[in-house]
């Protein structure tokens, strides 16, 4: 038994990324501090690498029996949803909604489901923070952003924060991706500054080459004290990859998606903030676009 | 292979332009100048190690040459050439002064970049003309791939970069480049270079952001804080039928006894949907004067105001209008004839509600005296301030919108009538 579910963990672990920590796949869930490493290897160059030895890291069997437990729940409620219908809604549903409503902000666990990122991974200046808004129905991200580069001798600009969803995960850690094909625009709540943010949607590609790539769109907020709700069509997505938007443009696939995440990046020093109330998807019968840039190749070689 | 040989030491001067490293032995760049290689490079001069001593006195500095041989450092040419101001003309005096002191150009990328830094000191870093001004120092025709293998061969890559940069530069300021500038990149870089291949991504893509703001900011933004004022007010107001009053002007005097007074303005707004929701308020309840609340126009933050009520419980909310009232015809229709009824656009969630927004204002200073004056303005065109409390909620920085109701430090209540005695 606990070698056939040694060789499932192994399984369902060795298609993250290689890059983790190799006493990982075998004692993962026994650690306490593993969760941190599960989203993000990624080290600053400047920190020293974590290198604590087997014997000095904290075991803990109660985090085992309860990821067990919590992982063949998951498995369950999938086999389960599989019977009932895509996602575990009925297919009626499925078939005749019109609106959807992804993430909704009404408790701290909501948050937990966000990243916030900043400008200080690289070195800058920019805070960012989010936190629960009056009476707990909103998500207040505020923080200041600085245009002050970091002068490590490679950085020309700097000045951003975001905050990106975390990656969906299913039983055993798998990859789960959301399905939006019944919708073509996405709806959100919000109440900014005036200040311009952008919306990225990340897609999981087949070749990891493309890992980087990225369909963005910008959001302008009014500012004011009156609630915007901002309808973005997803034909109106171009993609890019590494903030560069690319020369060869494709439409935006809503069966494959991993996550969202909103940028701030407007060059402007000084404080920022943004409430979210929810963030939902529309099916727009009026809207018939399929994509609203060219998909000719741009440079041909003749 | 020797052809190769020289490709690489060709690529390794060029790449580091500043400072002229000891050649490697037996490599005599003399020799090469006359050699039929294709690729032709700056004949470089042979000097020893201990002649040449970079001098580094800061980040933007980098060493060019003139003609007599003794090193002039960029910072100089520019402040040179500006004389005191530093304005357009000076910035476009140095550009032609390093053009003419040497036909070839010498060190013309590190001048570039040079100037691309002092750009915005100078003021200038939005003038398409400075731009194009600055691509000219590129000498024309030479970076021209004469055949394939130049073609195949990134050729003249750190000109390139300095193209790329120029062309950076102005993208990240938002300008857009015009017919000289292609004239210019392609006279300079032939036709599939990658400064071309910019300039093409910048005018395809350019055109097509630049009206996809639906509030866009009227540029060039207005200095005076009354024009700013009415013009963020309407953007926030989110009402084209909201009018702008203007409370107060900004007024400096000095009495006679010596002292100072200074008025801050006052600009107020109040939309007629905003004007009715205050009439059918209750005025045992109190309204808050919340503040000040963070606007951001492009890169100017402005502070506004606002009066609101709070959000009252659902069971005493107003009498809703009775369906059944009137049976001849509908006392409230709510037709939305873009839609039909198959379409249902509603979300399962329940919005985030708050109370209701009586006016907005925007005042120069953010003590409670100006506010109330405010309030004293808003209660000509809305009697039922008169009677209501008001209640001062601000706080000495910006604020976050959904701020606590609970006691913060700053809030005051006075009725209504204290005040009017305190006035008078």
């Amino acid at each position: 038994m606990a070698l056939s579910f040694k060789l499932l963990e192994n399984v369902f672990l060795s298609s993250k990324c290689h890059r983790q920590n190799a006493l990982h796949p075998f004692c993962g869930p026994l650690l306490t501090n593993c969760i941190s490493k599960l989203y993000s290897s990624y080290r600053r160059p400047g920190t020293s690498p974590d290198n604590t030895p087997l014997w000095k890291m904290n075991f803990s069997f109660e985090n085992g029996v309860d990821w067990i437990k919590k992982n063949f729940g998951l498995l369950k409620k999938e086999l389960v949803d599989h019977v009932k219908g895509p996602e575990g809604r009925g297919f009626e549903e499925y078939f005749l909604e019109q609106t959807r409503v992804v993430w909704e902000f009404r408790s701290q666990k909501d948050l937990d489901e966000w990243v916030v990122s900043s400008d200080a991974e690289i070195g800058g200046k920019s805070e960012a923070y989010l936190k629960l808004g009056k009476n707990n129905q909103t998500a207040l991200l505020f923080g200041t952003l600085s245009t002050e580069a970091p002068r490590d001798g490679e950085t020309g600009y700097s000045g951003y924060c975001a905050i990106r969803a975390k990656l969906l995960k299913g039983a055993f850690d798998t990859k789960k991706y959301y399905d939006w094909s019944n919708f073509n625009s996405l709806y959100l709540r919000v109440r900014g500054d005036g200040r311009p943010w952008m919306i990225n949607i990340y897609t999981d590609p087949y070749y990891s080459h493309q890992k980087d790539d990225l369909y963005t769109y910008f959001m302008f907020t009014r500012g004011g004290p009156y609630w915007q709700e901002i309808t973005i069509p997803f034909s109106k997505f171009f993609l890019s990859s590494w903030g560069r938007i690319q020369d060869d443009q494709y439409p935006l696939w809503l069966d494959k998606i991993s996550s969202v995440g909103f940028t701030l990046g407007d060059k402007a020093d000084g404080p920022f903030q943004l409430e979210i109330d929810f963030i939902g998807l529309l099916n727009d019968r009026a809207h018939t676009e399929e994509f609203a840039y060219e998909k000719y190749e741009r440079n041909p070689k003749a | 292979m020797n052809c190769v040989r020289k490709l690489l030491l060709a690529r390794e001067l060029s790449a580091r332009p500043g400072v002229l490293r000891q050649l490697a032995p037996g490599l005599d760049l003399l020799r090469l100048q006359g050699s039929s290689c294709a690729q032709r490079f700056w004949p470089v001069p042979v000097r020893s190690h201990s002649k040449f001593t970079p001098a580094v006195k800061g980040d933007q500095e980098k060493d060019g040459e003139s003609r007599d041989g003794s090193l002039v450092p960029l910072e100089e040419l520019f402040d040179r050439a500006c004389k005191g101001e530093r304005n357009k003309a000076a910035f476009t005096r140095a550009v032609e002064l390093f053009c003419q002191r040497d036909v070839r150009r010498r060190g013309h990328i590190e001048f570039i970049y040079a100037a691309l830094q002092k750009m915005p000191q100078f003021g200038v870093e939005r003038e398409l003309d400075v731009y194009n001004k600055i691509l000219d120092v590129f000498p024309k025709e030479v970076f021209v791939p004469r055949n394939f293998i130049q073609r195949m061969f990134n050729h003249y890559p750190r000109q390139q970069e300095c193209g790329i940069h120029v062309l950076e530069q102005m993208e990240n300021y938002g300008i857009m480049p015009d017919n000289q500038t292609k004239f210019l990149l392609l006279q300079i870089f032939g036709a599939k270079s990658h400064p071309v291949r910019k300039y093409q991504r910048l005018m395809y893509w350019f055109p097509k952001f630049k009206h996809v703001n639906p509030y866009p900011v009227p540029v060039p933004l207005p200095q005076e804080p009354i024009d700013l004022a009415r013009i963020s007010l309407q953007r926030i107001a989110a009402d084209l039928s909201a009018k702008v009053t203007v409370y107060q002007m900004p007024l400096t005097d000095i009495l006679d006894s010596g002292k100072e007074i200074t008025q801050p303005h006052i600009v107020g707004i109040q939309s007629p949907d905003q004007q009715e929701l205050l009439a059918h308020h209750n005025p045992d309840r109190p309204v808050f004067v919340e503040g000040p609340f963070p606007l951001w126009l492009k890169k100017t933050c402005v502070y506004y105001y606002v009066l609101r009520g709070e959000l009252l419980p659902p069971g005493e909310k107003g009498e809703m209008l009775d369906s059944e009232r009137n049976f001849y015809y509908p006392m409230h229709l709510d037709l939305d004839l873009d839609r039909g009824p198959w379409d249902d656009e509603e979300f399962d969630v329940d919005e985030a509600e708050e109370g209701p927004i009586f006016a907005m204002c925007m005042a120069g200073a953010g003590d409670q005296a100006t506010l109330a004056k405010w309030i004293l303005g808003l209660q000509q065109n809305n009697p039922i301030l008169s009677q209501t409390p008001v209640v001062f909620h601000l706080a000495p920085g910006p604020r976050e919108l959904l701020a606590a109701s609970d006691s913060e430090p700053g809030e005051e209540e006075i009725p209504q009538s204290r005040r009017a005695q305190q006035e008078c």
